[in-house]
């Protein structure tokens, strides 16, 4: 059903908002039927009194003055009534009889009204009533003096069309619309914090546990989730502190095969000795920095982003001289934003440094926030001219320990975790990094940071 | 020839002093090699230090205890081994006035330029008073904070530095308003570059100067001096 909404909040508003105007329905049909009868036996009340008191005020009139006194009572809207001698109706048979309530009630109305009992009507015939909205009354004068006949409408008993009961209907439904959306956005708040959590979660794994109070479901719901945060926390940190152990340890052994090889005579074995070395160090640091990443503990303070993005350059020029020549840097000067400085150091270079190393040179490229535009984030576009990458392959080298064939082959060096700790510290900050291929070949490295 | 300096270096691992006194001998030092911070208070009395070489993980009495002794008994500098990437170890051994940090595994040769860099400065009693212990050094509204090796600009935004770009820049703060020769900044970038180191410390200063904001040709705050050598120019105030 294409009307019916997606949103939890949205369907639990209309089903409540059906079920309301079923209720309201329902209750004003009600009201509105005993307000009829309400209406009806006011009526007929009324109509008794005015046929008892008339009857009353022509009967005690002397004979030959009943035609002046009626003539002279001011009668109510829609009703008539004349003197006459014989018996009414001739014409008017064509009038149901009245309803026996009604006659009932005209004739305890006689009896009500005060009046010697001989004065009282002979004989009183009644057609019509409510249904036709008509009443004609024939009451028979003592003696020969002919019958009173009254003819009145019945107004029809209207319900519905009091001038305010739909103002106040429309008051109603609106209120009551209100503080339903308002009440169901407020209870199913909690489902969206889990949303949010979970998203968050999925981010960063050391992310803030949820508050476990509210109504008692969604503090259950509450708890679990943190049990499971917990649970694939202690999983993720039983893994690095592995990894981390294992590089803490490698440290000392890799010290004295440094030392060790400052007393090989031959240069050239020396020098190469070293470069290996530098090369199990790396990874080491690596796999140190992989660890770490996770767990950062470095506050966020405000950084100049365009000197950071140079400063990583910088540094890849004086490890790598060779390139420098083939790194660029284009951007404003200077351009502030909330950092975690070492670990944005790290996750740029580390992007900068595969540039480098697969693409032969970087050009990197800060495009701050927009003024004025809606998200506050800024892009980061590392380039390069080398071979890109497979377009199937684009998410899966962010894996950690993932690589190449065609790197591997080419002997450049690495773990494998470069993209996959640049992608940890660039999530941890609130954005990301993704490659792409350049139209003209080469891959784009693209990081968004908010601001 | 000068007397060779006498050199304290702690490590708990048997190989690794061995083998670093070897090389440091081999460089002209002289070594004494010891294990643990007791050995090192034994062997403290004996002999006139120029300068240790101390690991932070060390059994027992852990290094920057040792450190903080050893700054309680004289000024003699201390180069600090740190585990890779620990930063904090770092930072608290750098406020408690060890005059600069090597990470593990290091190479020899940065070692090397390192010990020669710190004992040189050591020379000039004038720098080691003015930065040894300072929390901050500020100079035109810049704030250079040597434990956190970071640089901060007037308004408090932090500057990225290289590690070579930060050496040279502490040298500049550390001898404000006295020219720094080529020689000493050679010796400050050994170690740390690769390539020709002529080139390099141009380089290094000209990027200095860019993140200083300090226009290449109208330099106001490094001075280039007529024959060889640079001059930071504005008084420093330590916090
Ligand atoms: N700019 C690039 N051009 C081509 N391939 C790349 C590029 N960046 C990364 N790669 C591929 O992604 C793989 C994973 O990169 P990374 O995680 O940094 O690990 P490492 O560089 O240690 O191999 C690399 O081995 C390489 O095959
Ligand atoms: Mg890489």
């Amino acid at each position: 059903m294409t009307l019916w909404p997606r949103s939890l909040a949205a369907r639990t508003a209309v089903v409540l908002l059906f079920t309301l105007a079923a209720i309201q329905v329902a209750g004003l049909t009600i009201d509105a039927l005993d307000r009829q009868d309400l209406q009806r036996l006011g009526q007929i009340r009324d109509v008794s009194v005015q046929l008892a008191t008339l009857y009353r005020a022509i009967v005690q009139a002397p004979r030959s003055a009943r035609d002046k006194t009626l003539a002279a009572i001011a009668l109510p809207p829609g009703m008539h009534a004349a003197i006459r001698n014989q018996t009414p109706f001739d014409a008017g048979g064509r009038l149901p009889l009245a309803p026996e309530p009604l006659e009932r009630a005209i004739r305890v109305a006689m009896y009500l009204v005060r009046m010697p009992p001989w004065q009282r009507p002979h004989q009183i015939i009644m057609r019509g009533g409510l249904a036709s909205e008509r009443l004609l009354v024939a009451m028979r004068l003592p003696g020969q003096d002919g019958w009173l006949t009254v003819s009145t409408r019945l107004a029809r008993p209207q319900p519905w069309h009091s001038p305010s009961f739909l103002a106040a209907f429309a008051l109603m439904t609106v209120a009551a619309a209100l503080l339903t959306i308002w009440a169901v956005r407020r209870l199913i708040r909690p489902v969206r914090t889990l949303a949010a959590a979970a998203e968050r979660l999925g981010r960063d794994v050391n992310a803030p546990p949820l508050s476990e109070d509210g109504p008692t479901e969604v503090a259950t719901a509450a708890a679990a989730f943190n049990t499971m945060a917990a649970r694939i926390r202690r999983f993720v940190e039983d893994r690095t502190f592995l990894l981390t152990a294992m590089g803490h340890d490698l440290r000392t052994p890799i010290t004295r095969l440094k030392l060790r090889a400052e007393f090989i005579e031959d240069e050239e074995q020396r020098q190469k000795f070293m470069a290996d070395l530098d090369e199990i160090e790396a990874m080491v640091a690596a796999t140190l920095d992989f660890g770490r990443a996770a767990t950062a503990s470095e506050p966020a303070a405000p950084v100049d982003l365009a000197m950071l993005c140079q400063t990583v350059l910088d540094e890849a020029a004086d490890v790598r001289p060779e390139a420098a020549s083939s790194l660029a840097y284009a951007g404003p000067a200077h351009y502030t934003a909330r950092a975690r400085i070492g670990a944005l150091k790290r996750a740029l270079g580390n992007l900068v440094n595969n540039a480098i190393a697969y693409g032969g040179g970087a050009r990197l490229t800060l495009v701050p926030p927009e003024r004025g535009g809606k998200a506050e984030v800024a892009r980061i576009e590392i380039e390069d001219d080398g071979p890109g990458i497979p377009p199937a392959d684009l998410e899966r080298v962010f894996q950690p320990f993932q690589r190449l064939e065609a790197s591997r082959n080419r002997e450049t060096g690495g773990t494998g975790l470069g993209l996959s700790i640049a992608r940890d510290i660039l999530r941890a900050h609130g954005g990301d990094v993704t490659l792409s291929n350049r139209a003209g070949g080469g891959a784009r490295a693209i990081v968004t940071l908010p601001v | 020839m000068e007397t060779a300096q006498h050199i304290l270096v702690v490590d708990d691992d048997r190989e690794i002093r061995e083998l670093l006194a070897r090389f440091l001998e081999r460089n002209r030092f002289r070594v004494t090699a010891v294990r643990d911070a007791r050995e090192a208070r034994r062997a403290w009395p004996h002999a006139h230090f120029h300068l240790v070489v101390l690991d932070l993980m060390l059994p027992g009495e852990s290094g920057l205890e040792l450190a903080r002794w050893m700054r309680s008994q004289s000024d003699i500098p201390i180069i600090m081994l740190t585990a890779m990437g620990e930063d904090t170890d770092r930072i608290v051994g750098l406020e408690l006035g060890a005059d600069d940090y090597v990470a593990k595994p290091f190479n020899p040769r940065e070692l090397l330029a390192r010990i020669r860099a710190v004992l040189r400065r050591a020379g000039e009693p004038a720098v080691r008073r003015e930065t040894a212990g300072a929390a901050a050094l500020c100079f035109a509204g810049w704030t250079l904070e040597p434990a956190r090796r970071r640089l901060l600009n007037p308004d408090g935004v932090e500057v990225a530095l290289t590690g070579g770009e930060y050496d040279l820049l502490l040298a500049l703060v550390e001898r404000a308003n006295r020219v720094l020769t080529r020689d000493m900044l050679l010796d400050l970038l050994r170690g740390r570059q690769a390539g020709p180191f002529d080139r390099a410390i141009d380089v290094a200063i000209s990027r200095l100067r860019r993140k200083l904001d300090d226009d290449g040709r109208r330099a106001q705050l490094i001075k280039t001096v007529r024959g060889g050598g640079y001059v930071l120019a504005t008084s420093i105030e330590r916090r």
